[in-house]
């Protein structure tokens, strides 16, 4: 296929000014980029005037709920909802049922991918068996079928003697660690942060303390065992001081992300016990929200990434206790960085492209897909001036448990390209 | 302008809290009458849906609904399908379906009376749901206390115990706050979250309370049932440190204040033994106003209003 964009305005991660251009594509590959390009015979042609053509993005924390859960996404519905999104990878977190923690369960994901997705799905792999804890989890094995990030997500390795050990282990295989960092004990019902809105529910909250010592403690862990660590959506102002501490001391390999609903949302927003505002780590505070922008615009936070973590219509209209944590963000994640932060000025397209593109695949050892001459193609074009409605139509996903449904925001992911497939046009 | 339900204090208007305890002057006035009742609900389905034990709400409930000529039937919680797994929004479909007027709803869950208000064209009561809400409490609280102050602006009331865990010190300290009283928690560090409503004074110890001047002391029940860890040492400790001894009690005796509880209470914990004859204690009318408020509120609830979840 050949395709030929013209006039857009092209992203990167290095720059905050954006430069003009045609980009032709031949065979997947970028082969051109300049002005007044012409299409070759039977090219597609594409007029991007006033749009912007961005490297597409890379989500490093996604829950796809396969195997085991299938009634609330698939790999099928999980992916298509990330190229809704303007999403051309994804990393699977393993707490599905049965728990990814060894070849066999890798397989499964992987062959399903292949039969299901049309972009390319990666899995992380439990650090322990069943994330129960307490034994390693088939680590050699899932090495050999290409998992990189290990992390029992969705709990904490309780035990710091078992985490370290793995560190230990699997560091020596070039595997990383993924923490959800969390004390049990401190958690309650794990349904909201601790402060005026717990008191005002009447819920047991779960301090920020709770995820500021597993911050602390899984990363002197890692420092340790000579490891890589990356802590997982941080919500805390205190979590997000702390892994700028160890960062600025140089000795401990530390990655950090930030979840779009943890920079946008605040306890507050819970209203009248709205589920669709229940997640784990909980919202926390304004003074909270604001610490961790901070953070992504300094750098604290190498990337951006969804916890994208669908459940179905039923569960989430439980009561507020009861009802699973996790809101979907595959669709709404690049739209909402768009029209809280870079519409706003608060940063530019720059940061969005390396945050949650370059970075996110450099982690997994991938190589970042800028939009350059000889490059594969795996771009997207955003529409700054046009608005999204995240109707029940629009949305992908198998499940609609998002605070944006049915709100309307500025931008648009209108063509998704990945080599010489278009995924997505509008 | 009437409302479907009725979940919490926090959103009830002034306006609608007078006019709630005004109503309920002419219910109690009805108590001292041979027939204590009246038809304004005849033909109405009322349905007392606890999960939670209950002695003196369940009924207080069904005796202000009989008193107004509803037809009242506890959903016996414990021989439903709910022990077989049944969801909460299973159960309210059904009683949606059996076109119940009014859902009296307790539960451990805070927010769940919320959720099936939202499921439900009935008027939903809130009864006690976790360490929520406890609306009908705060009402008859408010009310007992207008009949001894008939202005209570500015009057003083002391609530001891355990305010992390109570549904009634949160709505009946919000209550009065609205009704212009001022309000003070007193209670053990650990069970008095440093953060919660404004313009609550926080006292560590009884004698610093007492120079606050209260007029009332309200003892809250400590709830050892919803307390998954220790919160204190013991008992013991807490009733030399907390509770109503009998050395207080002459205190409080000599100062006129009054003692108001919302029971259970446990002996020897929050109180000793001889604040139960005190003769300033409130915690009879209390039960007696209950009554009263809860007619008032189902008079006031209008039924019918939209399925949104």
């Amino acid at each position: 296929m050949s395709l030929l964009i013209r006039n857009a305005r092209i992203a990167s991660e290095d720059s905050t000014s954006l430069r003009d251009g045609d980009v032709l594509v031949e065979g997947g590959i970028i082969c051109s980029i300049g002005t007044g390009l012409s299409a070759p015979e039977g090219a597609k042609v594409i007029d991007a005037k006033g749009r912007l053509l961005m490297p597409a993005m890379f989500d490093a924390h996604v829950h796809f709920r396969e195997p085991g859960q299938e009634a609330k996404e698939t790999i099928a519905t999980g992916t298509e909802a990330a190229i809704n999104g303007g999403i051309t990878g994804v990393v699977m977190m393993p707490n599905t049922k049965p728990a990814i923690d060894s070849a066999p369960v890798v397989r499964m994901v992987l062959d399903s991918a292949a039969k299901n997705s049309r972009i390319p799905v990666y899995t992380s792999g439990c650090i322990t068996k069943d994330r129960a804890g307490k034994e390693l989890a088939g680590i050699d094995g899932m090495r050999g079928l290409g998992v990189k990030m290990l992390t029992d997500d969705g709990d904490s390795v309780a035990d710091p003697a078992v985490l370290l050990r793995a560190m230990q282990y699997a560091t020596e295989f070039g595997m990383f660690f993924a923490s959800h960092c969390e004390v049990p004990e401190l958690a309650g019902p794990r349904a909201l942060n601790e402060g005026v809105v717990s008191y005002r529910l009447g819920i047991k909250g779960t301090p920020a303390a709770a995820e500021e010592i597993i911050i602390d403690r899984d990363i002197r862990l890692a420092h340790a065992a000579g490891a890589h660590i990356h802590i997982q959506h941080v919500s805390s102002k205190v979590g997000m001081e702390t892994i700028r501490w160890w960062k600025q001391r140089g000795d401990v390999k530390v990655t950090a992300e930030v979840a779009p609903h943890h920079l946008l949302f605040t306890e507050e927003d819970i209203g009248d016990f709205d589920t669709h505002y229940k997640m784990n780590p909980p919202l926390r505070t304004k003074a909270d929200t604001e610490a961790l922008l901070q953070g992504l615009i300094e750098g604290v936070f190498d990337l951006i990434a969804t916890d994208h973590a669908p459940h179905t219509p039923f569960e989430k209209s439980q009561d507020f206790v009861s009802a699973p944590n996790g809101i979907t963000g595959l669709e709404t994640a690049l739209v909402s960085l768009y029209h809280y932060f870079v519409a706003t000025g608060k940063f530019g397209w720059d940061l969005v492209v390396k945050r949650y593109s370059a970075e996110p695949r450099r982690m997994m050892g991938l190589e970042p897909v800028p939009v350059e001459e000889g490059k594969p193609a795996d771009f997207i074009l955003f529409d700054t001036e046009a608005e999204t409605t995240f109707s029940l139509d629009f949305m992908r996903s198998k499940s609609r448990n998002t605070p944006f449904l049915d709100k309307t925001l500025k931008g648009r992911v209108d063509l998704v390209v990945l080599g010489d497939q278009v995924l997505l046009e509008r | 302008m009437p409302r479907k339900d009725l979940l919490d204090i926090v959103s009830l208007e002034r306006e609608e809290i007078d006019c709630l305890l005004d109503q309920a002057v002419p219910f109690k006035e009805l108590f001292t009458r041979s027939v204590k009742k009246v038809p304004a609900l005849k033909g109405k389905s009322v349905l007392t849906l606890f999960y939670e034990p209950s002695t003196r709400t369940l009924s207080s409930f069904e005796v202000a609904a009989n008193r107004l000529s509803a037809d009242v039937t506890n959903f016996a919680v414990a021989q439903s399908s709910i022990v077989k797994g049944e969801s909460v929004r299973e159960t309210v479909e059904t009683l949606q379906a059996m076109r119940t007027d009014y859902i009296i709803v307790r539960h451990s869950r805070s927010g769940l009376p919320s959720t099936i208000a939202r499921m439900t064209k009935a008027s939903v009561i809130n009864a006690g749901d976790g360490a929520h809400a406890h609306p009908t409490q705060a009402l008859l609280d408010a009310f007992t206390i207008k009949e001894k102050f008939p202005d209570p602006t500015g009057k003083r009331v002391l609530i001891v115990g355990d305010i992390l865990h109570s549904r009634v010190a949160r709505s009946t300290s919000t209550i009065l706050k609205k009704l212009g009283l001022e309000v003070a928690y007193l209670g053990p560090g650990s069970l008095v979250p440093k953060v919660g409503p404004e313009n609550v004074l926080r006292f560590t110890n009884y004698e610093e309370a007492m120079k606050w001047k209260p007029d009332i002391v309200y003892l809250l029940r400590v709830q050892m049932e919803r307390q998954d860890v220790q919160y204190f040492p013991s008992l013991r400790e807490y009733h030399r440190l907390y509770g109503v001894t009998e050395e207080r009690l002459r205190r409080i005796d000599g100062e006129g204040l009054y003692i108001m509880h919302p029971g259970p209470v446990n002996r020897g914990v929050e109180l000793c033994d001889g604040v139960l004859d005190y003769s300033r204690s409130l915690i009879n009318d209390q039960v007696e106003n209950g009554i009263a408020v809860r007619m008032a509120v189902l008079y006031w609830l209008k039924p019918g209003g939209e399925v949104v979840g």
